[in-house]
């Protein structure tokens, strides 16, 4: 191997330029306490609150709409909709968090904070001050199960929406992975409603490992669904299934039809996101299939 | 106090992990789940040496006077010192046996003990140099008694053997005649593994051929499981030894065994960062290990050995005890195991291991492919307790170049060993039958271990049985970056990268293995529950 080579693997794997970090295995053990990590709650203040909707709507808002080209279906399922929800979708981008929160109502921007990975944007200052003030980001600690959302918790209860990704990670190849229990065994414990969101051409426009959306302006479709409410004696398993089922039957709304999707959904036909059962490069290559513009040519195309 | 060893699950945070593979070392990313055992580390040394060494001789332990009670003018003392195969790599000096040495001699003079005879317990080892005597028992040692009565140990020598008798197993047992007409037998010894000391010492490194035979083969070390675990019913060799010294006790032979053990700060201050768990290195580290590798990649074969050779272990000394041999060794394990063992939950499919550039018979020599196998498969894989890290059937990767390549004055019949017996089968106890005898007894061998400094001639077949039971309990052996026509001449298979390695290894294990990694040295055993 070229000392080049050498060189970049070890900055790689020592992690030159971040923060150092030890295997969980050899990390001392430590009696669990409660861990306060970095203050978010002034960032849902009245200030925090009018900075943040001048930030979406002066920055982000033009941002995304200059960058892509962008759809939104759906919003009506919210208008008789009271809070708080959980608004949960398939995680393909890091545009996620931001399409959803610009393409909100303003009733609901307002009160909604997106739930983010600890070990991810609260690893840093900047990044948890960022996460914080523009999305009124809280931490989610993967590692802790059920004690990871305690914050979700509380946010809830104060009258705040969340909005959260199930599967817990960026979808490696661009389909749907296996739903976490968090946002069901939330949604079960408080009662509230769990509102659907296909993010359709997220993955295609900005996958993860970029970090800027390609050339082209490429077509983003938001896509909100009724919103499903916990039943009698569920369980988190069964709840959660049910969320998958029902961001699939949006992805095939915009696929079809409202129809179309309705009556597969009652046959139990809703095609499935979970990709091809093949080798990994297989289901890149399918979950990377561009997404198709709709409605008549333009006139130059 | 100190770290325990523990066992690392590589996840996506591992860096790279450090694999040593002889005369350098790599940077390896392991698979995710990866188990990595880890030795303890090191224990602080002993503040004030001398007052324990003194402490030591004046109130020993067992069934046994304190050494100035035991030193009397007109006596016959013989003193033995373990040789260069420890400790690895040789200690900065001055060695400890140096040290205790001066203590000793001091109490003989004091004594008025005048027939005093120090002899380097090589056993079939080869001869030590002048040069590396004088390093090790130091300048006055060495120009008090050298040659005359400081002397490397010759097992060919038929007149200076003595017949002790044979054990209840029918062993036979012979040792030094000079020893075993002593009045008094001081052993110097260091402890570096649970093997060493005991009546291994003085049983085993002032014997012949003819009482080695006896345990030194290949049934004695199949059912050696492992003989780094010293317990009755664990350690054929142990349990053979055990007897051989018992019956010189019951002879009449007076042993006054002191014994010594150390901590694993087997790097010195520069490689510090060997020392080390990776993700505790610091940019320094990093750098220095960097710069340390491409240097060695980059160096002559001859500055790179040279480089190696010099290197001299930190080594501190964590206890010393002296007296009646077993109730002695009981303390020495004791120490040992403190600062050794790791306990691991369970075997895995495959085990990984890095040999490094020394090992006992190498040392300011070359570890030519039969001492590879033996560092391996044979101390490596027996650093255990219970059972092994890889599960039988399993299979065993480990680091090395093998280059084909011997030292000529050291090892003259492992040159033969490799080129006509291994190259006829590699099969240990048909190489046993077929061509031990004639090896042992070859007038050419006998001649340049007597008179040069080669290894006896048997000793090559003693490297091969040493690995037997590692060969017999794996499934397969792959070399990672090992010269192809020797990792054939052993009978092993090789592989450029651990990736190539591992699809290999899907014949034995299946597709989705557990694998360990070994991460040593420094040296630990593993106590696998």
């Amino acid at each position: 191997m070229k000392a080049a080579d050498e060189v970049k693997e070890l900055a790689r794997g020592f992690r030159w330029g971040r923060r150092p970090m030890v295997p969980r295995s050899a990390e001392p053990h430590t009696e669990e306490r409660e861990d306060v990590g970095f203050p978010t709650d002034w960032a849902r203040t009245e200030a925090g609150v009018a900075a943040r909707q001048a930030i979406l709507r002066g920055i982000m808002h033009p941002l995304v709409r200059n960058e892509r080209s962008l759809r939104v279906f759906g919003l009506d399922h919210l208008q008789d909709v009271r809070g708080p929800v959980v608004f949960f979708s398939h995680h393909s981008s890091h545009l996620d968090a931001t399409l959803i929160l610009c393409t909100l109502p303003d009733r609901w921007q307002r009160r909604t904070a997106v739930g983010a990975a600890r070990d991810y944007f609260f690893d840093v200052w900047w990044r948890q001050a960022f996460t914080a003030l523009v999305y009124a980001g809280f931490p989610i600690d993967r590692a802790r199960g059920g004690k990871g959302i305690d914050k979700a918790r509380e946010l809830v209860r104060d009258g705040w929406s969340i909005v959260v990704f199930p599967e817990g990670t960026r979808t490696p190849d661009g389909h749907m992975q296996r739903f976490r229990h968090g946002a069901s065994r939330l949604a079960l414990e408080l009662g509230v409603g769990l509102v659907p969101i296909a993010i359709v051409g997220a993955y295609q426009a900005m996958p993860k490992g970029r970090w800027w959306p390609g050339k082209g302006r490429p077509v983003v479709t938001i896509r909100y669904g009724d919103p499903i409410y916990p039943q009698e004696g569920e369980t988190h398993q069964s709840l959660s299934l049910r969320m998958q089922q029902a961001v699939a039957q949006l992805f095939d709304e915009d696929r079809t039809t409202w129809f179309d999707a309705i009556s597969r959904a009652e046959r139990s036909e809703t095609p499935s996101l979970a990709g091809p059962v093949a080798p990994a490069w297989r289901r890149t290559w399918e979950g990377s299939r561009p997404v198709a513009r709709r409605g008549p040519p333009k006139a130059w195309e | 106090m100190p770290r325990p060893g523990f066992v690392l699950e590589v996840d996506e945070r591992t860096p790279p992990l450090i694999v040593h593979e002889g005369e350098g070392y790599r940077m390896q990313k392991f698979p995710l789940g990866t188990r990595v055992v880890y030795p303890p580390d090191a224990l602080p040394g002993l503040r004030d040496l001398n007052a324990h060494i003194r402490q030591a001789l004046l109130n020993p332990v067992g069934d046994s006077k304190p050494l100035p009670e035991l030193l009397f003018a007109g006596m016959r003392l013989t003193i033995a010192v373990d040789d260069i195969s420890i400790p690895l790599p040789p200690m900065v000096t001055p060695d400890i046996r140096q040290r205790i040495l001066e203590h000793v001699i001091e109490l003989a003079a004091r004594a008025g003990v005048d027939d005093l005879e120090i002899v380097v317990a090589t056993a079939l080892h080869r001869r030590m140099t002048a040069a590396e005597i004088r390093r090790m028992v130091g300048e006055r040692v060495y120009r008090s008694f050298w040659p005359t009565h400081l002397t490397n140990f010759d097992a060919e020598d038929k007149d200076g053997i003595a017949h002790i008798g044979q054990t209840e197993e029918g062993e036979d047992v012979e040792i030094m005649k000079r020893a075993a007409e002593s009045d008094l037998i001081v052993y110097v010894n260091i402890n570096l593994v649970a093997m060493d000391g005991g009546h291994k010492s003085v049983a085993v490194g002032l014997a012949s051929y003819k009482s080695l035979r006896h345990h030194h083969n290949v049934h004695t070390m199949l059912h050696s499981k492992s003989y780094m675990d010293p317990r009755p019913g664990h350690s054929a060799i142990n349990d053979s030894t055990i007897r051989m010294g018992r019956l010189l006790a019951s002879n009449g032979l007076k042993i006054f065994q002191i014994e010594t053990t150390l901590n694993s700060e087997t790097f010195p201050a520069q490689l510090g960062f060997l020392n080390k768990r990776e993700w505790e290195w610091s940019t320094k580290d990093q750098a220095l290990m960097m710069a340390a590798k491409k240097a060695n990649e980059v160096a002559p074969p001859r500055v790179r050995r040279e480089f190696f050779r010099r290197i001299e272990a930190s080594y501190k000394v964590t206890g010393v005890n002296a007296g009646e041999v077993e109730a002695v060794h009981e303390r020495t394990l004791e120490n040992l195991h403190r600062q050794q063992v790791v306990e691991v939950d369970g075997q895995s499919d495959i085990v990984v291991m890095g040999i490094p550039y020394v090992g006992p018979y190498n040392v300011n020599s070359i570890l030519n492919p039969i001492l590879v196998h033996c560092l391996g498969l044979g101390y490596l894989f027996n650093m255990y307790r219970n059972k092994p890290l890889v599960r039988e059937g399993g299979v065993a990767i480990m680091y090395h170049p093998v280059p084909w390549e011997f030292h000529t004055i050291h090892h003259p019949s492992y040159i033969d060993f490799f080129e006509e017996v291994l190259a006829d089968t590699t099969e240990p106890k048909e190489i046993e039958d077929r061509y031990e005898e004639r090896y042992a007894t070859d007038p050419w061998y006998v001649h340049l271990y007597r008179t040069s400094n080669a290894y006896h001639g048997v000793h090559p077949f003693y490297m091969w049985y040493w690995g037997a039971h590692g060969r017999d309990h794996c499934g397969d052996v792959i070399f990672v970056g090992g010269e192809p026509k020797s990792v054939a001449r052993l009978g092993y298979r090789r592989a450029d990268s651990l990736r190539d390695a591992l699809e290999m290894a899907k014949d034995s294990v299946g597709p989705s293995p557990s694998i360990t990694y070994f991460h040593a040295p420094p040296i630990m055993i593993a106590d696998v529950r």
